[in-house]
């Protein structure tokens, strides 16, 4: 009934679910990607949030100059950034990597009304929606739906899954307003990191509170985004200590499947949090803050004609920080946080399997706990080194179709890095460094780099990279079985599942041309080996495992640059080239052809223009072109075509305190497709509209 | 597959000609940009600020400003109090390099040029009602009154009530809820 031939894996999801049979079974396993919303594990992490923040954000579009400032007030004149220009006041202002930098006023401006729309600023990332509630994003490739080379980070706190090394983008949200800015580095950041920082690291940085005074209000609604409303609220507790507690609600309607019929794919979502602030002295900064979610997610995991099915996703997280400065180039930091999350992801009854429907329930706690330490030594050493520790303890309760062995899963990561930044000759720094992680599943892992500096002038510089990085496993590499236990003839375990590594090289150019023009280029070429690849047992041929067949490298670059053409006028531009050879190793197996793995544009383009027109009025354009998108369903390779779209955002900042905006996200088509495996389960993107009141007081 | 990437070659083009472009005046517009937002602080402190009748020679003295040392702000400060009041005195400014010369303002700036000065500097002006203003580290702990400081790349300022008072100098409950509150601490020797 089954032959290697048959497509196993089918592609438009988590590949193993797919693999039985058709339709059913690969919408299966889109549902579980869909709905799995999730948990945080994660990697030793970062303080590095705090201290590798590199900023690099262009002037605002707003008009600037003696005669601007003078006219605000003190709270607005905290809120501007001066790094962009002062790089002393920040060490890591010209950080050697790929980065790009997303300001709060970029996303106000952006129109984004959650966090994965916001990540569409970024020149050096591929965001791709898929469902009404579920985005694929990746740096330099890998973008399948079970992505899993980039970390991302909210405030410190790790947000991928250790269920499949991924992040479920439907359950990390946050009240825009309240974002300082999103930091995205492209290439290998597992010297700081750790493992999964492979292709790149996301760091989402809330406001202080400090920046957060005062009542804000928004509302609104529109087309896709039915409605939505968010509040906050900021305070003082006592001299020095200050507060904020938010609260977050909205309802996104349905997408479409190719013929233009709602996908039925609707979901709603509620989260509130808090954040204090304390500067016990002028050298101690504490930091407390916790989020609380909940979120329903309607989907039709058996595609268009099938049942409509609910899942339900939910968290709580809290987070505390310390952070002792000695001077402007030595502080020390230890970040403590607990984590938990829960999903129910439906999966429908498959009939080539006699399964029936039912969830797939996840839960998942997660204990962590981050030291680091930064000093200069002597003259030319600044060092920075720290420990870290997490628990997690993971519960998995079967659906009939798929299933985790063990169920109960509870892992150790220990974690230890050092990296010095040598400075060689004037303006030339050379900084080299490693991560030493253990984990349960492979042991230890290390991931040293090694990266040169050139300051060439105040304005401009040059840099160069050698980094190593490990995916190491994640539980649906090792522990996935389909169907659940005790059937589970088809996909089996495997528990020699080893890392993935990827050996990256690269060269980077950033300037700040004059005045009006700055830019950035970064070119990689990226060798990978160990990928995840698609195995079959001998003369059974059943179950199939997960396997590490595949090799191979990728390599491009990416461009951007920012033109001031007038006080009130701004330019963005940015353009990126990826090019893949993935390929199985010689002697090595992949029932999926190595098709599975990427799915990917080679090239993109985006192009943006924020205007501050009289009348207090903003408009702001913003343009992509999309290459077409090779994936596939098992061996069989689909296409999702290119495509171009555009938002446009019109606000009217009537008062200091109030202002309204009408946004159109997609204007160009009535719909189109950003992933999927083209057929019954792929739903394409719907032009939306929706208006906006906010109020801050 | 051997295609060229369309535009590809335009876009280096691009860039690289940009490059091209004379860069200089970056420098001078950073730092600039920078002083010109703590210029834009010196005159929002003033307005939260009430000195004592006698700080004024005449009822319609000016409002004097001081800088005292190397002047970071260039232009930017001139700029900045140009047509402006502080509780209708007009503003002037006034450059230095001893206290003695600017002891008769209301606000002295102190460049960083005056770091290891501080505390002759002070001395110098005694108990009389200025309003000190620098950004060297930790001068309000040092007995000024406000200092700046940088946090994740803006600018903050830390403020020393105590020392306020003992110049006779009265703030505004809301610029002390902005600021970071500091004391006077004692010189390690």
């Amino acid at each position: 009934m089954f032959s290697v031939a048959a497509p196993p894996c089918r592609g438009c999801g988590m590949n193993s679910v797919m693999i039985i049979s058709s339709a059913g079974v690969r919408a299966a396993g889109r549902g579980f990607i869909v709905l799995m919303a999730c948990l945080t594990a994660g990697i030793a992490t970062n303080l590095r949030a705090q201290t590798t923040a590199t900023n690099l954000q262009p002037p605002t579009a707003q008009n600037e100059g003696p005669a601007t400032y003078k006219k605000m007030s003190l709270q607005e004149l905290m809120a501007l950034d001066v790094t962009s220009v002062s790089k002393s006041a920040e060490p890591y202002a010209d950080a050697p990597a790929a980065i790009q930098v997303i300001t709060g006023d970029d996303i106000r401006r952006s129109g984004a009304t959650l966090i994965p729309e916001a990540l569409r600023l970024a020149d050096n990332l591929e965001v791709a929606q898929l469902t009404s509630s579920s985005w694929d994003i990746s740096a330099r490739g890998f973008n399948s739906s079970v992505g899993d080379k980039l970390l991302v980070l909210i405030d410190g706190r790790s947000v991928y899954t250790p269920l499949f090394s991924g992040v479920i983008w439907n359950m990390q949200d946050y009240l825009l307003e309240d974002i300082d800015r999103i930091e995205v580095i492209s290439g290998p950041g597992g010297t700081l990191w750790g493992a999964n920082a492979v292709n790149g690291v996301i760091n989402i940085l809330s406001k202080n509170a400090k920046d957060t005074q005062g009542l804000y209000l928004e509302a609104g609604g529109g087309t896709q985004t039915q409605d939505f409303t968010g509040v906050r609220y900021g305070g003082q507790i006592a001299s020095n200590v200050y507060y904020r507690v938010y609260g977050k609600y909205f309802d996104e309607g349905a997408e479409v499947f190719s013929d233009g019929k709602s996908a039925d794919d609707p979901w709603n979502r509620a989260q509130g949090g808090f954040r204090v602030d304390a500067d016990r002295s002028p050298q101690d900064q504490l930091t407390l803050q916790g989020d609380l979610y909940v979120g329903d997610t309607d989907t039709v995991p058996g595609g268009e004609g099938t049942q409509q099915a609910e899942g339900t996703t939910s968290g709580a997280n809290m987070l505390g920080r310390w952070t002792h400065t000695f001077s402007d180039t030595s502080d020390l930091s230890l970040q403590v946080y607990y984590d938990y999350t829960h999903i129910a992801a439906p999966f429908q009854a498959d009939a080539a399997l006699d399964e029936p429907e039912g969830l797939l329930r996840d839960d998942l706690d997660t204990y962590d706990v981050d030291f680091q330490d930064r000093f200069e030594l002597g003259e030319r050493n600044r060092i920075i080194w720290g420990l870290g520790y997490r628990f997690t303890h993971d519960v998995v309760s079967n659906a009939p179709v798929v299933g985790f062995t063990p169920g109960t899963l509870d892992q150790n990561l220990f974690s230890g890095f050092a990296q010095d930044q040598i400075k060689l000759i004037d303006k030339v720094y050379l900084t080299l460094g490693s991560k030493l992680e253990h984990n349960d599943f492979t042991g230890f892992e290390y991931e040293p780099s090694g990266r040169l500096q050139w300051n060439m002038t105040d304005h401009q510089m040059v840099w160069a990279a050698i980094s190593r990085a490990v995916r190491t496993p994640s539980r649906y590499d090792r522990d996935l079985e389909e169907p659940a236990p005790p059937a589970a003839p088809f996909l089996g375990s495997n528990s020699t599942f080893e890392s993935e590594t990827v050996l990256a090289y690269e060269l980077g150019y950033r300037a700040q041309v004059s005045q009006k023009v700055s830019g950035s280029l970064s070119l990689f070429y990226n060798d990978y080996d160990h990928l995840r690849s698609l195995d079959y047992t001998p003369k059974t041929l059943v179950p199939f495992y997960f396997q590490n067949d595949l090799e191979g490298n990728t390599y491009g670059f990416e461009f951007s640059a920012n033109y001031q053409v007038l006080d009130w006028w701004r330019l963005h531009g940015g353009y990126d080239l990826l090019k893949e050879d993935i390929h199985v190793r010689p002697g090595g197996v992949d029932l999926d052809d190595a098709l599975n793995e990427t799915a990917d544009p080679q090239q993109q383009v985006f192009l943006r223009s924020s205007m501050d027109l009289p009348y207090r009025l903003e408009l702001d354009i913003s343009s992509r072109w999309v290459d077409r998108v090779h994936n596939s369903d098992g061996p069989t390779p689909g296409e999702v075509p290119a495509y171009a779209d555009m938002d446009v955002r019109i606000g009217w900042r009537a008062t200091s305190h109030l202002e309204f905006s009408i946004v159109g996200e997609n204007l160009l088509h009535n719909y189109h497709a950003e992933a999927g495996f083209p057929g019954a389960a792929q739903e394409e993107i719907a032009r939306a509209v929706y208006g906006k009141v906010s109020f801050l007081w | 597959m051997k295609r060229q990437p369309a535009g590809l070659s335009i876009v280096i083009w691009c860039f690289f000609s940009l490059l091209a472009l004379d860069g200089m005046t970056c420098r001078a517009t950073g730092e600039s940009r920078e002083y010109q937002i703590k210029a834009a602080f010196l005159l929002n402190f003033a307005q939260f600020i009430q000195w004592p009748a006698n700080a004024f020679a005449t009822p319609d003295a000016p409002f004097v400003i001081g800088v005292l040392g190397d002047d970071p702000f260039r232009a930017a400060l001139d700029q900045t109090v140009e047509g402006e009041t502080v509780r209708s005195r007009k503003i002037v400014l006034r450059r230095g390099r001893t206290a003695d010369e600017l002891k008769d303002c209301q606000m002295i700036f102190l460049g960083k040029s005056e770091e290891a000065h501080v505390r002759e500097i002070l001395l110098r002006l005694g108990k009389s009602p200025v309003l000190t203003v620098s950004e060297i580290r930790g001068f309000a702990r040092r007995g000024g009154i406000i200092d700046f400081y940088p946090e994740g790349g803006k600018v903050r300022f830390e403020i020393n009530p105590g020392a306020a008072e003992e110049r006779g100098l009265k703030i505004n409950s809301q610029l002390l809820s902005l600021g970071r509150i500091v004391k006077t601490e004692k010189e390690e020797n």
